[in-house]
């Protein structure tokens, strides 16, 4: 049986990792495939570290969440605590390289680094943060195309971009930084 | 007069969170007005339908409580009205008082539950501890129907069917999903039920009909309470034998594997998704597993699961609570010599390893 790919995204609240849940799953469903996506929502309105799980497949997705990811990417300190316990010896792990290796999984299999924050903030601008992790996972895992992506954006950004081409240009070269980021490093 | 447009046209593949399955489902079921009160991880089901009753003509009230949710449903309910609402946990446990009256005056009402954990505020995320609640609550016999639904597929077919099992049995409805439902957003297709050839049971006044009561039509005569013991236990009695006359019309279940197999998983909701992945796997593999999923826990299979506990298989109750659905099954088991297990998580997904290794070691005799 084929099974589905399984992406745990983790990151501080407003870091946008739900956004980029969602436009994945809502990209790999518009192609046909079978997609899943569930935030954890707590009893906290806001603050604390948001999970995204997300799973892409060609058959009908079991279980809303999963006990290991195949890829799992952690944005803050945090973020990598909370993200271990879905962690397994077939994960490969991303984490941001402004965290702390303190605290990092042990045996899996891959360990990369991306200095996402740091390209974002110097290269293009903090709001695109998220849009590039999108771009990094599309760069690992391929489970939708970066043009898939871009028009996954635009169905939810589109309006913005009628006022804003700019933001259309920022958006488009966040994807595209976000897979050089990784390349490679499989 | 233009024609009221319908909220499904056709048929269309959406993809969305369960709660707006609901919300959609309702719409196209008929259903006119929804009284509620705010409870995570249900909200999102009122928010659709304000969002869509001003597009359909449809009613919204929020109450000031669960309590009073249910009795203004009931209230729609009596007027003509296919009134339906939705809530979670602790709403769930007040919102027995009012279902508790439906039973005993035989009227129609839908309740979506998205189950949290529990006890009490518990958590707002998800569990299947509301499974005795839901199906057996209220200071009654449990005479109700509850369907435990599984995708979203199941949230858009189950709303509608449930609309049409309430009006047309009289017997209050539940849909029983939970906050992982709720919130997860996956593929389904939404239809209008005419173009798959069902039928909307129509819902009719039940007190303020025109004419004289007694002259021109009998009299409406709704009653929850009784003087005396005998009075109540002959209406009671009553109530209980329509109910045990139409259950079979109403009970539902799917299995897989069960012939020759020496474990059987049984689950509802969530949870049968991992099981199910995990036997047809095992089962791929060789191993003899099969599966049951009780789809209405009330009234619950217990003839199709006595014919499979009957070839001497040994059952493994997988769940999110601790022995709910496992109560259930045994109760449907009695009298056989059955061996009935358990793997309880209350309040959290059980995991598909965790379910193949136990599942493993049953049919390994240990």
């Amino acid at each position: 049986m084929a099974r589905p790919v399984k992406i745990l995204l983790a990151g501080e609240g407003g870091q946008g990792v739900q956004a980029v849940a969602e436009i994945i799953a809502e990209a790999a469903y518009e192609k046909g495939r079978e997609a899943l996506y569930i935030p954890n929502f707590g009893i906290e309105q806001r603050g604390g570290v948001s999970l995204a799980f997300v799973q892409v497949g060609d058959e009908p997705i079991g279980p809303p969440r999963f006990e290991t990811a195949d890829l799992a990417i952690a944005l803050s300190d945090r973020a990598v605590v909370r993200s271990r316990p879905y962690v397994g010896p077939e994960t490969t792990f991303i984490y941001d390289s402004s965290i702390g290796t303190n605290h990092l999984p042990q045996g899996v299999a891959r360990l990369v680094a991306v200095p996402a924050i740091e390209v974002s903030k110097k290269e293009l601008h903090p709001r695109v943060f998220n849009v590039m992790i999108l771009g990094a996972v599309i760069g690992l895992t391929g489970v939708i195309t970066v043009e898939e992506a871009k028009e996954a954006i635009e169905r939810r950004l589109g309006h913005r971009f009628e006022k804003d081409p700019a933001l259309r240009e920022l958006n488009h070269r966040a994807v595209e930084r976000g897979v050089e980021l990784v390349k490679g490093k499989l | 007069m233009p024609t009221k447009p319908k909220p499904v046209e056709g048929e269309k593949k959406v993809f969305m969170t369960g709660n707006e399955v609901v919300a959609w489902a309702a719409a196209a079921a008929g259903a006119e007005c929804m009284y509620g009160y705010p409870i995570t991880p249900q909200n999102e089901i009122m928010h659709y339908w304000t969002r869509l009753a001003p597009k359909f003509g449809l009613i919204f009230l929020q109450t000031e409580d669960e309590l009073s949710a249910g009795f203004t449903m009931l209230g729609g309910v009596l007027a003509g009205r296919k009134s339906f609402t939705a809530t979670a946990g602790p709403g769930n446990t007040l919102m027995q008082e009012p279902l508790s009256m439906a039973e005993m005056m035989r009227l129609p009402a839908v309740v979506v539950i998205q189950q949290r954990g529990g006890p009490s505020t518990g958590q707002v995320v998800y569990s299947q501890q509301e499974v005795t609640l839901t199906s057996l609550g209220g200071n009654g016999e449990g005479l109700r129907v509850v369907y435990s639904t599984s995708s979203h597929q199941d949230l858009y077919d189950y709303t509608i069917k449930a609309f049409n099992t309430a009006w047309r049995y009289r017997f209050p409805t539940f849909l029983l999903g939970d906050g992982y439902q709720g919130k997860m957003r996956e593929p389904v297709v939404m239809y209008d039920p005419e173009v798959r050839g069902v039928e909307l049971v129509p819902a009719e006044p039940y007190v303020g009909r025109p004419g004289t009561p007694g002259v021109d039509r009998p009299p409406a005569h709704l009653r929850n309470a009784y003087s005396i013991e005998e009075e109540l236990y002959e209406a009671v009695m009553e109530l209980v034998r329509e109910y045990e006359k139409v259950a079979p019309e109403i009970v539902e279940h799917e299995a897989f594997g069960v012939d020759g197999a020496r474990v059987v998983a049984v689950a509802h909701g969530v949870v049968f998704r991992a099981v199910k992945g995990v036997v047809r796997e095992l089962r791929q593999q060789g191993v003899p597993v099969g599966y049951f999923r009780p789809i209405t826990l009330r009234p619950f299979p217990a003839d199709a699961l006595r014919r499979v506990a009957a070839t001497g298989v040994r059952l493994l109750v997988v769940e999110s609570a601790y022995g709910q659905l496992a109560r259930l099954v045994k109760e449907a088991l009695s009298g056989l010599p059955a061996e009935v297990h358990g793997l309880y998580k209350p309040g959290v997904l059980v995991g598909q390893g965790e379910i193949a290794t136990r599942i493993k070691t049953l049919v390994q005799g240990g």
